[in-house]
């Protein structure tokens, strides 16, 4: 055991000394020799005669040579460090080879990397907080299904239930969604200018349970959630320190007020705590839940067992899994609901580990990121797919060189051993230039994240996620470099190693037949690159197409004049409505502003209630996703500049009453009433997707718009008659003087209801709601455009290589022609038509795949609610169809006969004697 | 006719020639298995320096260079510790494989 020990570490040493034992060894057979030639002198040889005996006797002294090598160190590792370094010196001899490998492999793996960068960032990074891996999020699942972020959201009494009868957290913490704040920050700059702040209400052990210690002052006290209104204290985000108080320490204990009340700020979070919010910001600051009151005026989040405002993070006991803490959760909630009445009940309450975006593990997301994930890795294999060609183009080069290996008495397997070390060192390198590239890529985006939110949120907005690389992200470039490499190394590697030495020795190019095979391999690798740089392109295309008609798309509305006023009232029912008509009515009697009333904003996502048409009485026929749907208040359309075709709008009464009436939008009346008048007829909707059919009258026709979402023309709508229960946002038109009509608007808030200032938010439909969309669409093409160049120029690269290969083949048959007389356009004609073949096969591959991810994306659009990224740009667009076929075409032909042409005008003697 | 060397008995027999001589040169080392032997053992190059290695790297024997008589630079080899050990272990080994060869070739059929 011990002497097996001893000659693992001495072979080890080994490798690194090589070269003195080599001299060593060296020193001793010239001794050998030596002796030896004395002692056949001294049997009377002569000295030449010695010598030459001697040298014979000692036997093959290269072999003896090898084989001390292989006993003293360890064989495998001995090969690979000579593999290693044959293969750094081909590719110093041979650089320019090296480096397109290279820069090939590293936008191939740098393309994924920063795709799983992001990915790891939302979904796989555990917060923040010490120990995450047993820190879990609860999360209720509804009876009626509904998904989504609300699912995390749970009442403070329910928190403080599962707190006091749980036994098997050792923490159990709740956080708020973030809460909006008008604050007078006196910071160094110390301006008085209010802004509004987010911050997060959290239970007094937050932090304490998480491990997170203040990065200066202190963090909250256990107790400092217990009595309402008690605790006038905050703790700031690292960032906003930096950004309102310049880093400064003496920040402990001054005052900063949040809506009026003075509160002193007790700590600073650490820089890399950043929050344990679902949205991917970090909060300005936290404050104590029992400060609920004092910072969301007019409302009560602590005491109703209904109100879903926090989520529950917490941390398991060591001794409990995750199944049990699981069931006993869902016991305690249901439990608790047991005592109550709600809308809508909780079926069941899971844990999740906590990632920062929540539902990573919803199948839609996934789904979506394993789009994503293939279309990237598309790229890749392109990538691949040209270092294979690459290197089988090469293959002329070293396959002389191989055969002399194979013939000296190297084995196979060993001559395949060492071609996949050379690939895989290609990769490597490849891979950790892309690591470098997706690390600046990352960064890169995350600027420009970071900016295109603070622009459209319109205040300083810090980014949450922390796309820094981890050691997943740097294991996931290295894997994908190894596979990289085996997989483009494996196929030359197999076929240069292939023992026909006789045919391979001599010179390859007299061989016709022999080059056959290996073109098909190529080929086929041609036809694959042209197929995914065909179906990048279609996609791309399509999306390009999209993103023009996006720029000008018309909402058929007005935006520009329109702004949403979007309130929290409270969730007292009665005074909730109270505030929000009292203040409807006073906007009412603003002059400034040209037309105010309420219902659902535009842009503002989907309603889409099951329909059934026809007189009411049967419960039969009822469809989903049939129609949009939105509450719309008198005045309605004359404030977003939607025209009335025919019929009447709602009166005041109805608008008050919750009268069953309904303006339809033209496509709605056409797809419902065919050929008949729509007016008075009826339709019955399941408002709360409850199975209770609610019928509406239709009493007008509204002009078709692109209402819901800027990608379409809604294919069908319905405006309703506001129910009286709910408080909806308000729609101002402010007509042509925006200046005069926006402070009148906040001078008419500030004198009926000034405690709803901080709970206000003003919108623009313009920008905060169409503009988004149509940065979206450029966004979208933009990174089509970028992939499929990527996929383009990679595979126009591949093919130009493989063509100029294979004419270099045929440069001597080609000479043989010429001299023979035949044209030069006969000859550049059949050189570029065998090239053409794997480009067209692939061409068409790719067109029938870009045709049936085409049909997939619509196929999606029979859902009245769902959007058409390619805003109405038809599946088999011909002008993209056409338009690609004829860009790759050209491409392919410029790539093949560049090189013919070179071959043409070579001289035919020069040709000739090529050989 | 040189017979061949049995695998795994050249290590003995390297050992065994340096506990008995003491520190060799790796030619002396052959050549006395070749006058032991009485020339029938022919020990090749390419089978003496990897065992040579190998035992020197097991820890049983370790090699330092000297000069000879005629004044040449020479890698001089001498058992260890160790090597005593495994001689003995190997000795032992050898003799009861080579006995129990003997039996089976001595016994009446």
């Amino acid at each position: 055991m011990r002497a097996l020990l001893m000659r693992t570490i001495a072979k080890l040493r080994n490798l690194w000394l090589s070269h003195r034992a080599d001299d060593e060894l060296e020193r001793e057979i010239a001794l050998h020799v030596a002796l030896l030639e004395e002692e056949y002198q001294r049997r009377g040889l002569s000295e030449e005669a010695a010598r030459t005996a001697a040298r014979r006797a000692l036997g093959g002294i290269e072999q003896a040579r090898q084989a001390h090598r292989d006993q003293r160190s360890i064989l495998w590792l001995e090969q690979t460090r000579q593999d290693l370094r044959h293969a750094c010196r081909t590719f110093a001899r041979n650089p320019g080879f090296a480096m397109l490998a290279v820069v090939t492999l590293a936008l191939g793996i740098g393309v994924n990397t920063t795709l799983f960068t992001a990915y790891d960032a939302v979904a796989l990074k555990p917060l923040p907080v010490a120990d995450a891996a047993r820190v879990v999020r609860m999360e209720r699942w509804f009876v009626h299904g509904w998904l989504g972020d609300m699912q995390y959201g749970f009442s403070w009494p329910e928190y403080l239930y599962c707190r006091e009868h749980q036994g098997v957290f050792s923490d159990v913490v709740a956080a708020s969604s973030p809460v909006r704040v008008l604050a007078v920050v006196s910071g160094s700059g110390g301006q008085t200018q209010p802004k509004t702040l987010e911050g997060q209400l959290v239970s007094g052990n937050y932090f304490r349970s998480f491990g997170v210690d203040a990065g200066l002052g202190r963090t909250f006290g256990p107790d400092e959630d217990r009595a309402p209104g008690a605790d006038p204290v905050v703790v700031l985000s690292y960032a906003f320190w930096q950004r309102e108080f310049h880093g400064d320490s003496h920040v402990i204990g001054k005052l900063v007020k949040l809506n009026g009340a003075p509160y002193s700020v007790i700590g600073v979070a650490p820089q890399e705590f950043t929050g344990t919010s679902l949205l991917p910001r970090v909060p300005d600051f936290w404050a104590p839940a029992s400060m609920q009151a004092q910072l969301v005026r007019g409302q009560d989040w602590l005491h109703q067992p209904a109100d879903y405002r926090f989520q529950i993070l917490a941390r398991l006991k060591p001794e409990v899994g995750l199944k049990r803490a699981e069931a006993e959760t869902a016991a305690l909630i249901r439990q608790f609901s047991a005592s109550y009445v709600t809308r809508e009940p909780t079926r069941t309450v899971t844990l999740e580990h906590t990632a920062f975006f929540g539902n990573t593990e919803d199948p839609r997301f996934e789904a979506s990121v394993a789009a994503l994930m293939l279309i990237v890795a598309m790229v890749l294999f392109v990538a691949c797919a040209n270092v294979a060609n690459m290197l089988l183009a090469r293959g002329a080069v070293r396959q002389r060189e191989i055969s002399v290996r194979l013939a000296l008495g190297a084995s196979r397997s060993r001559v395949i051993r060492q071609l996949i070390t050379e690939s895989v060192l290609l990769s490597l390198m490849g891979g950790v230039a892309g690591l470098a590239l997706s690390v600046g890529a990352t960064r890169l985006l995350r600027v420009a994240v970071t900016q295109m939110l603070t622009a459209q949120l319109g205040s300083d907005f810090v980014f949450s996620l922390n796309l820094n690389p981890d050691a997943r992200v740097l294991a996931y470039a290295l894997v994908l470099s190894v596979v990289a490499g085996v997989v483009f190394g494996l196929s030359p590697a197999l076929q240069f190693s292939k023992p026909e030495l006789a045919t391979s020795i001599r010179d390859e190019s007299t061989s016709f037949g022999h080059r056959l095979r290996r073109s098909r391999l190529r080929s086929l690798l041609i036809g694959g690159q042209v197929a995914i740089s065909m179906l990048l392109l279609t996609c791309s295309g399509l999306l390009v197409r999209g993103l023009m008609k996006s720029q000008n798309a018309d909402p058929g509305f007005d935006t520009r004049q329109v702004f949403l006023l979007l309130g929290d009232y409270g969730d007292n029912a009665a005074t909730s409505l109270a505030r929000f008509h009292r203040l409807f009515d006073r906007l009412q009697d603003v002059s400034e502003v040209a037309s105010v009333s309420y219902g659902r904003g535009p842009m503002m996502g989907t309603w889409a209630p099951p329909m059934r048409i026809g007189e009411p009485g049967s419960a039969e026929g009822v469809e989903q996703g049939k129609t949009l749907a939105s509450y719309a208040s008198r005045d309605y359309l004359k404030t977003l500049g939607i025209a009335l075709l025919r019929g009447r709008d709602f009166t005041r009464q109805e608008t008050t009453s919750g009268a069953q009436v309904a303006i339809v939008s033209e496509a709605a009346a056409r797809r419902f009433w065919p050929g008949e008048d729509a007016l008075g007829k009826h339709f019955q909707l399941d408002l709360k997707f409850t199975g209770k059919l609610t019928d509406f009258e239709v009493v007008g026709i509204a002009q078709d718009v692109r209402f819901t979402t800027l990608t379409r023309i809604d294919p069908a709508h319905v405006y309703l008659a506001p129910d009286p229960a709910q408080t909806y946002p308000i729609l101002i038109n402010v007509g042509a003087n925006q200046q005069a009509a926006l402070p009148a608007v906040w001078k008419a808030v500030n004198q009926v209801d000034a405690d709803l200032l901080p709970d206000l938010s003003l919108w623009n439909v313009e920008t905060m709601l169409v503009h988004p969309q149509r940065t979206l669409a450029r966004v979208m093409a933009i990174f089509a455009v970028l992939l499929a160049l990527l996929a383009l120029s990679l595979a126009g690269v591949g093919i130009y290589g493989v063509m100029a290969y294979v004419v270099s083949q045929r440069t001597q048959e080609i000479g043989i022609r010429m001299a023979l007389g035949a044209r030069a356009s006969d000859v550049l004609r059949s050189v570029a038509l065998r090239g053409l073949t794997p480009v067209a096969a692939g061409m068409a591959i790719g067109l029938a795949c870009g045709a049936a991810a085409s049909a997939v994306l619509h196929s999606t659009l029979s859902f009245a609610g769902s959007a058409d990224f390619l805003y109405g740009v038809r599946f088999y667009d011909p002008w993209t169809f056409a338009g690609i076929s004829c860009f790759l075409v050209v491409v392919s032909l410029l790539a093949s006969l560049v090189p013919a042409v070179r071959a043409v005008r070579v001289d035919p003697m020069i040709a000739l004697r090529y050989e | 006719m040189p017979i061949p060397i049995l695998q795994g008995t050249l290590d003995l027999m390297i050992l065994r020639t340096l506990a008995t001589l003491g520190p060799r040169h790796a030619y002396a080392i052959a050549t006395r298995l070749e006058q032991v032997s009485d020339e029938l053992l022919k020990v090749n190059q390419g089978t003496l320096y990897p065992a040579l290695v190998r035992l020197e790297q097991n820890g049983w024997i370790k090699g330092t260079w000297g000069k000879t008589e005629s004044n040449r630079e020479a890698k001089y080899y001498a058992v260890t510790k160790a090597g005593l050990r495994a001689m003995e272990e190997e000795t032992q080994r050898w003799r009861q494989l080579a006995g129990v060869v003997e039996k089976l070739l001595t016994e009446e059929p």
